[in-house]
């Protein structure tokens, strides 16, 4: 029987091991760190080659459908098949919608015959109705604002609410590419309750709407003016962008039972960019507003007004204590017929703020170049108070 | 004498009428965009015409300049240069093909500019296929 040695008593074999660990795992180690990298680097390049192959068949399926769709259009009556297996095809979609933006006319009639005939917008829709994947619900949700119909017009209306901002985007911009007037209030209504980026995206869909939008935004900034800002504001501004003159009077009551600041300047803008002479008493009447903001917006919106009677208390504008309602005052008067020629008069205010607002106003209106170009010819008197008021000599 | 006239035959159930032509008129269609290229080409094609394509500014004045095409239709915002810039070239080297603009760009100015520079015709994106081979029918 073999006599079993203790541990103690075999130290070269314990030296030999820890020499044999210490030499041989480091070298086990890189080279299975080695093994694992090439592993890695031969999946991800094989990965890469693979979505580049694909990619590849993708584009060149593209271009197929074009050719196919083009001969379609070319052709009154072409025999050259869709399939449903192309219908299915992303990259037919895209081919579709491409050619359907490119085209008018009795064209469009053609390519909505092509995608009623192949169900196209049955199958965007079932694909957005869908719970996931995100990737293809969105893509499904474009097809859908590109390409759509009357048909789409509910589920685009219902998925307003989608969970998925960008689908509710374009859920909006869908309804408003087929002029879904039911949608309006729908919009309108999430504009208290959505995030800032979707509801100015609701506002441009608003805004393709034109006149058909200005009674629901109006009655949403009413109802909603004295609980919330942001909403009531946006509202205002996509009025001002709609540019509807039947907004006028009712924008002048909000502006008079507006307390909210944010509301009153927007309305006040509003009122500029809509130019109705119907608005200017009350805008004057906001020039002695004690708050700046509102002094500064209202000679703004007169200035888009342009109405030449505002002159004389825009010009007392230019002695207002706040610079910006200076400069807001001086800029509206750069719009107003005949106002150039009041700035040039400012120009000798014994205000020197208010010379000062003239001459950059004037500055901006492009006068200081001008008036360098004429003084050259020695022409002007009033050229020669600007140049000097500003600081500068004409380049002789 | 008269050379032998080869008459273009449309493909089956054309939409656009044959024109009357003795030979196959060449037309150049420059724009950037692949999927008006293919179009055009298609609609062009089947209307009996022979047709080129060029994806930007550079390659459509090469082959403008020493195509010698019938008629050219150009896209303004092409990459490398824009269309008026090609037909301001085209001009200035004396190559005076008829040029059909075919543009997105929806600005007045732009146009008054083209028909300064001599194009014969200008046409707006989204565009109806038919008018456009009415148009260039006109033209040929």
């Amino acid at each position: 029987m073999q006599e079993r040695i203790p541990q103690q008593a075999r130290p070269g074999l314990r030296y030999s091991l820890v020499r044999t660990a210490a030499t041989e795992i480091p070298q086990l180690a890189t080279l299975v760190i080695f093994a694992v990298n090439a592993v890695l680097l031969t999946v991800l390049v094989s990965l890469k080659a693979w979505h580049r192959r694909r990619m590849a068949r993708t584009v060149a399926r593209g271009e197929e459908y074009t050719m196919l769709l083009s001969r379609h259009l070319a052709y009154e009556h072409c025999t050259d098949p869709i399939t449903s297996e192309m219908a299915e095809d992303p990259a037919f979609l895209d081919a579709l919608i491409d050619l359907r933006n490119a085209v008018s006319g009795d064209e469009i009639a053609t390519m909505r015959e092509i995608v009623r005939r192949h169900g196209v917008i049955e199958r965007q829709v079932a694909r957005l109705e869908a719970p996931f994947p995100l990737g293809r619900r969105l893509r499904a949700a474009v097809a859908l604002a590109e390409i759509g119909d009357e048909t789409s017009a509910p589920v685009l209306l219902r998925h307003l609410d989608d969970r998925e901002p960008e689908i509710r985007i374009q859920c909006a911009r869908g309804l408003g590419r087929i002029r879904w007037t039911p949608a309006i209030d729908a919009i309108v209504g999430r504009f208290g309750i959505e995030i800032p980026w979707v509801r100015a995206r609701f506002s441009d869909t608003l805004v393709g709407f034109g006149s058909k939008a200005t009674w629901p935004l109006l009655a949403y900034i009413r109802i909603n003016h004295r609980y919330e800002s942001r909403g009531p504001a946006l509202a205002l501004r996509t009025l001002a962008q709609i540019q509807d003159d039947q907004a006028v009077a009712p924008l002048l009551e909000i502006l008079a039972e507006a307390t909210d600041l944010e509301v009153e300047i927007a309305t006040i803008e509003t009122l500029g960019e809509l130019g109705s002479p119907e608005a200017t008493p009350a805008l004057e009447s906001r020039l002695g507003s004690p708050q700046w903001e509102l002094r500064a917006k209202s000679a703004g919106a007169l200035g888009g007004i342009g109405d030449p009677a505002s002159i004389p208390l825009l010009v007392e504008a230019l002695r207002d204590g706040n610079w910006w309602v200076r400069r807001s005052a001086a800029a509206a008067i750069a719009r107003i017929p005949g106002g150039i020629d009041t700035l040039y008069e400012a120009l000798d205010d014994e205000d020197h703020f208010a010379a000062d607002a003239a001459g950059e106003a004037l500055t901006d209106a492009g006068e200081l170049v001008s008036a360098r170009r004429r003084v050259e010819g020695g022409v002007s008197e009033d050229d020669e108070r600007l140049l000097a008021h500003m600081g500068t000599e004409s380049r002789g | 004498m008269f050379e032998k006239q080869e008459r273009t035959a449309p493909g089956p159930g054309a939409v656009y009428p044959l024109p009357l032509v003795t030979e196959k008129k060449r037309i150049l269609v420059a724009d950037d965009s692949k999927t008006i290229r293919t179009l055009l080409h298609t609609a062009l094609e089947s209307a009996g015409y022979e047709v080129d394509t060029a994806e930007d500014g550079p390659s459509a004045h090469e082959l403008g300049r020493d195509g010698g095409y019938d008629l050219i239709i150009l896209d303004q915002l092409m990459p490398g240069l824009l269309g008026l810039e090609v037909v301001e070239r085209w001009r200035s080297e004396s190559i005076e093909t008829p040029v059909v603009m075919l543009t997105g760009v929806d600005d007045d100015r732009t146009a008054v500019e083209s028909f300064d520079l001599g194009v014969v015709d200008y046409v707006r994106k989204p565009f109806r296929i038919t008018e456009l081979m009415a148009r260039i029918r006109m033209r040929l």
